[in-house]
């Protein structure tokens, strides 16, 4: 019997000791001074590059803040949140974030799945969250989530697009190529659907799986279609392995172009020469920014690689872009109620109109940015060339190759 | 046009095949499931670009310090599973799949989730004729692919010890009453797949981009030949590479890319169905 | 050999194991009290729980020897099911996540017809392939699934009134944890008893000898059957409230490798053998990994899974739950 007791105490002191170690191993809690805002974004994991782009923006953006005296004098505190990729693990951390911490408003997120759960957390608690990218239209349409804003949306990548291929490059035949992950999938079949409108025909339209690294029967279904345009909804390293196939395989086409991945620094100085002549797309980049907002961008520049000592791009941008939106609303709400409750921010924000670097920054009726239109740029040795649309347009389309 | 398709898809299932052999024969001869062979793959890719990165080593430099650093992975490799208790096979393959988890993120913390690729040293490919395309990594491939398997097939055919190995894929009991030494051939095919292993990495990551999770495909590849070929049979192992390779890029030609992954997927259950025996020759005997 | 002792032994219950058992019982209910209310501990043991169900799930067709790597087509397809349903039909969570779980205990059945005859090792090698077959299709059928798109907006699991009590799983991480520990124990009991019945003695007489079972009068194919379609349905229904968990369906997100690969590590950490085994895996190694692991090596935590299979396997090859066990019995002995 005396056996047993102790038995039973020493497991009960273990399980206590256990338990007291899961607390001292949370983050202390703060005294509510500052005004919290939330931040979840995949710092670790698989889309950990864009994810910690996107960090450094919203740190950016709240560093500035603080700067200037944070919002009507009081800090603004930024409780950061990995989700390492997973979105079970992006929504334990927003409930943590709202309920534990007790943040005003959300921003971050990076892919529209791990988007995708958060809002509908911030719906159901009633707090606003303002997602850095994001483009799956069904998250927004019909308004479903009221708590829900994004400063990025697909239309602002597929008009232009669109635009420019009809009115300026005029392919014969167009192949569309588009990895097996939501956003990729809608942009690919929207652009279906412009293009035919526009009497271009499609040839081919494939899917593949992320991680597919023989792209060879695949380019020579496009020679045997005789396609002169590749559309290409990957990302950074399926536009390194099929431009060096296509070279491999002497394919060459008329445009090769890519959405996501292409106009980055990084994919040109990984590349070397063989990026001369792709085309990317971006919202902004250092030197490629909104008409009117050339000393904003140049500053956001300068303090950026001051801060980071690195180049902020146009991930980084959108980081930047949706924290400012926040900061906006929570100060005007102060202003106006002197706290910053759910649903006061919600209003403030459907009535914000900002003009960033980026974008002018105004919510239509479904959360969406109603102004959002990226650029196609051209890489022309080395360098990013905006080609569309016209009165953004900085230089002129090459098409033979160096 | 029916040529560049025909000369991809067998520089494609040579390659298969160099991956596959190394599994086929550790399975043959020790009856263990390495279901880490891809990440075995994997690690051997990231040494090659870090080699020709940092180091700016050649490919002839950097082959056989991959062949050695594998050779030396697969001994302890063999060590480690020596010890693993009864059912053998299954519990192998549980073993090996706990390794795959520990190695691919024992990967991502040290090479992080970036993409990487090694750049190849020369420009574009040469051209044999005006229609045919070359390129001097597809040579490379199937330069080596072929040497390798031709190598492992003159050792088990021709030499006393590729007797003795293949005495042992037959019936290791019978063979340790013959006096062959078992465990010194459980080493042997260990080595031979770390060193096979070895060749086959700096390729890859030539063709491919090394990203942490990417070895399950490669591992599946190479129990898929296994299972058509028969253990340790090498001429097998390279004709079913290339009927794998056909048949995957007649899948991307004809349905889409999309589908490539489902035709592979459908062959292993047609020929787990249809030659359970084919993954181990004792298997079908002792089981009713 | 080893189990025979074991059923044994829980069979005449020792005082300090039902202690031990009340204790943890009223530690797991009192959870929520203990840790910050709502907070992230109560959302890992939730998740824990979670995974301890899909362990148990995993493990009935391990008890027959079935040692799968595929577990996640059924966990998929019940997510499928139950958001789909959802989507289509606008019908109650509660309803449809059964009905996932039959599309789930659907493939079950055809696994028994397609691999009726493979055992070991080529079962864990075809289960590990069948998954791409629902996860290609699915993914591929675009004007159904929605394809790579995924199912958005799947609502959250429905309130529940008891008398003037509003039980809101959507809204109250509590509520839900809570739902999670009382549908746990229902299965952990529901395991156990079938365990200790004539058909649990069947299913584990298959394991360690099928002829024998034979000749013992088992209908081995039926028992079979059974246990596949048993341990399809539950992994199902474990997938249909992921769906509704997160709101969202992705073919990458349901049918992923670490689906399949996180049943297998937490029962045989906890013990294969043992009714509790998985459950007790679960709720040391999830809780362990979300909370300590990952402060210390935020990247390739999992790492911590690997490393506990190949230490397991290679030290206690019966599980931690037999190993415990053989210490309790020491000590009231």
């Amino acid at each position: 019997m005396t056996v047993q007791v102790s038995h039973i105490f020493r497991l009960s002191a273990l399980a206590a000791s256990f338990f007291i170690g899961f607390n001292l191993l949370s983050p202390p809690v703060l005294l509510a001074r500052p005004l919290r805002i939330g931040e979840i974004n995949p710092l670790t994991g698989k889309l950990a590059k864009h994810g910690q782009e996107i960090h450094e923006g919203i740190l950016f953006a709240v560093e500035e803040v603080n700067k200037r005296g944070g919002i009507l004098g009081r800090e603004v505190q930024l409780v950061s949140r990995d989700d390492q990729s997973l979105p079970e693990v992006a929504i334990n951390q927003t409930e943590d974030l709202v309920y534990g911490v007790g943040v005003a408003g959300l921003t971050g997120g990076y892919v529209d799945s791990l988007v995708g759960p958060i809002s509908e957390i911030a719906a159901r608690h009633r707090v606003p969250y303002v997602a850095s990218a994001s483009l799956q239209r069904n998250l927004t349409i019909g308004r479903r989530n009221p708590y829900f804003f994004r400063v990025s949306r697909l239309d602002g990548i597929v008009e232009p697009l669109c635009g420019f291929l009809t009115s300026q490059l005029r392919p014969k035949n167009a192949a569309v190529l588009f990895s097996a992950t939501p956003g990729s999938s809608e942009f690919a079949s929207e652009m279906r659907t412009c293009l035919k409108q526009a009497g271009v025909p499609v040839s081919t339209f494939d899917k593949f799986r992320p991680g597919t690294s023989d792209f060879s029967s695949f380019l020579m279904k496009l020679r045997m279609e005789r396609a002169d345009v590749l559309i290409s909804g990957g990302f950074f390293p399926d536009h390194l392995l099929l431009a060096r196939q296509m070279k491999d395989q002497k394919l060459s086409l008329r445009a090769y172009l890519g959405p996501w991945g292409v106009a980055y620094p990084s994919f040109i100085e990984e590349m070397g020469s063989a990026s001369h002549g792709l085309f990317g797309m971006c919202a902004w980049n250092p030197g490629i920014t909104l008409p009117g907002t050339e000393q904003a961008s140049e500053a956001f520049v300068n303090g950026f690689r001051t801060r980071f000592a690195k180049q902020p791009n146009t991930t980084t941008m959108h980081g930047y872009s949706s924290a400012r939106a926040l900061l906006a609303a929570m100060e005007k709400a102060m202003g106006k109620h002197g706290g910053v409750n759910g649903d006061a921010l919600c209003r403030e924000l459907r009535s914000l109109d900002l003009l960033l670097p980026m974008e002018r920054l105004v919510f239509d009726d479904n959360g969406d940015p109603r102004y959002y239109r990226q650029v196609v740029v051209q890489i022309q040795e080395g360098r990013m060339v905006t080609v569309y649309p016209p009165d953004r347009a900085t230089g002129s389309i090459v098409t033979e190759s160096p | 046009m029916m040529l560049q398709f025909l000369v991809n898809a067998t520089t494609l299932g040579a390659f298969y095949a160099l991956v596959a052999i190394g599994f086929s024969l550790i399975l043959g001869v020790t009856h263990a499931f390495n279901l880490a062979h891809g990440e075995m793959l994997l690690l051997s890719g990231y040494l090659a670009y870090f080699l020709g990165k940092h180091f700016g080593a050649p490919l002839l430099l950097i082959l056989p310090v991959s062949m050695l650093t594998m050779l030396f992975a697969a001994l302890c490799l063999e060590r480690l599973l020596r010890r693993v208790p009864e059912p053998h096979e299954l519990n192998t393959l549980v073993i090996t799949f706990g390794l795959v988890l520990l190695l691919q993120n024992a990967m991502l913390m040290a090479f992080s989730a970036n993409y990487r690729i090694v750049a190849p040293e020369t420009g574009p490919g040469q051209t044999p004729s005006s229609t045919l395309f070359l390129s001097e990594t597809q040579v490379l491939i199937l330069g080596l692919s072929l040497a390798a398997t031709g190598a492992v097939f003159l050792l088990l055919k021709r030499s006393f010890l590729g007797k003795a190995l293949r005495a042992t894929i037959q019936d290791g009991e019978a063979a340790r009453l013959a006096g062959i030494n078992v465990k010194h051939m459980h080493l042997l095919a260990f080595g031979l797949g770390g060193l096979l292993v070895g060749t086959a990495g700096p390729l890859y990551a030539r063709t491919a981009y090394l990203h942490p999770f990417g070895g399950m495909e490669a591992t599946l590849i190479a129990v898929i030949l296994t299972i058509f070929a028969g253990v340790g049979r090498i001429r097998g192992l390279l004709i079913g590479g290339w009927i794998l390779g056909l048949v995957e890029s007649g899948t991307v030609l004809l349905l889409g890319t999309n589908w490539r992954e489902l035709a592979s997927s459908l062959i292993l259950i047609a020929l787990l169905l249809l030659r359970p025996e084919g993954l181990l020759p004792k298997w079908a005997k002792t089981r009713p | 050999m080893g189990e025979d002792k074991a059923m044994k032994r829980v069979r005449t219950p020792t005082r300090l194991s039902v202690a031990l058992l009340s204790a943890g019982f009223l530690l797991f209910l009192g959870w929520p009290w203990l840790t910050a209310r709502g907070g992230i501990h109560c959302q890992a043991m939730s998740m824990a729980l979670f995974h301890g169900c899909l362990a148990l799930a995993w493990n009935i067709c391990s008890m027959m020897g079935a040692v799968s790597l595929g577990h996640t087509a059924f966990f998929g397809l019940g997510a499928y099911g139950s958001a789909l349903l959802c989507h289509y039909g606008h019908l109650n969570p509660f309803l449809t996540i059964p009905l996932g779980g039959i599309l789930g205990a659907f493939y079950g059945v055809l696994w028994h017809i397609a691999f009726g005859k493979l055992r070991g090792a080529p079962f864990a090698l075809a289960s590990l392939a069948s998954v791409e077959i629902p996860k290609v299709i699915i993914d591929n059928w675009e004007s159904f699934t929605f394809g790579s798109l995924g199912v958005v907006g799947i609502p959250p699991l429905s309130p529940i009134r008891v008398g003037s009590f509003m039980l809101d799983f959507g809204e109250n991480p509590v509520h839900l944890y809570h739902l999670f520990l009382v549908g746990t124990l229902f299965l952990c009991l529901l395991y156990r008893q079938a365990l200790r019945s004539r058909w649990g003695w069947a299913v584990r007489t298959i394991r360690e000898d099928e002829t024998a079972a034979a000749s013992l009068g088992v209908n081995v194919r039926r028992t079979r059957l059974q246990v596949f379609i048993c341990s399809a349905f539950l992994t199902g229904i474990c997938g249909g409230v992921y769906a509704h968990l997160m709101g969202l369906v992705e073919p990458a997100l349901v049918f992923s490798l670490h689906i399949s690969a996180l049943p297998l590590v937490l029962s045989i950490f906890g013990g294969r053998f043992q009714w509790y085994g998985p459950l007790l895996g679960a709720v040391v190694l999830y809780p362990l990994d979300q909370v300590v692991f990952r402060s210390l090596f935020p990247v390739g935590h999992s790492a911590l899974y690997g490393f506990v299979v190949i230490l397991t396997l290679m030290l206690f090859p019966q599980g931690m739950g037999a190993w415990l066990q053989k210490r309790l019995h020491l000590a009231s002995s």
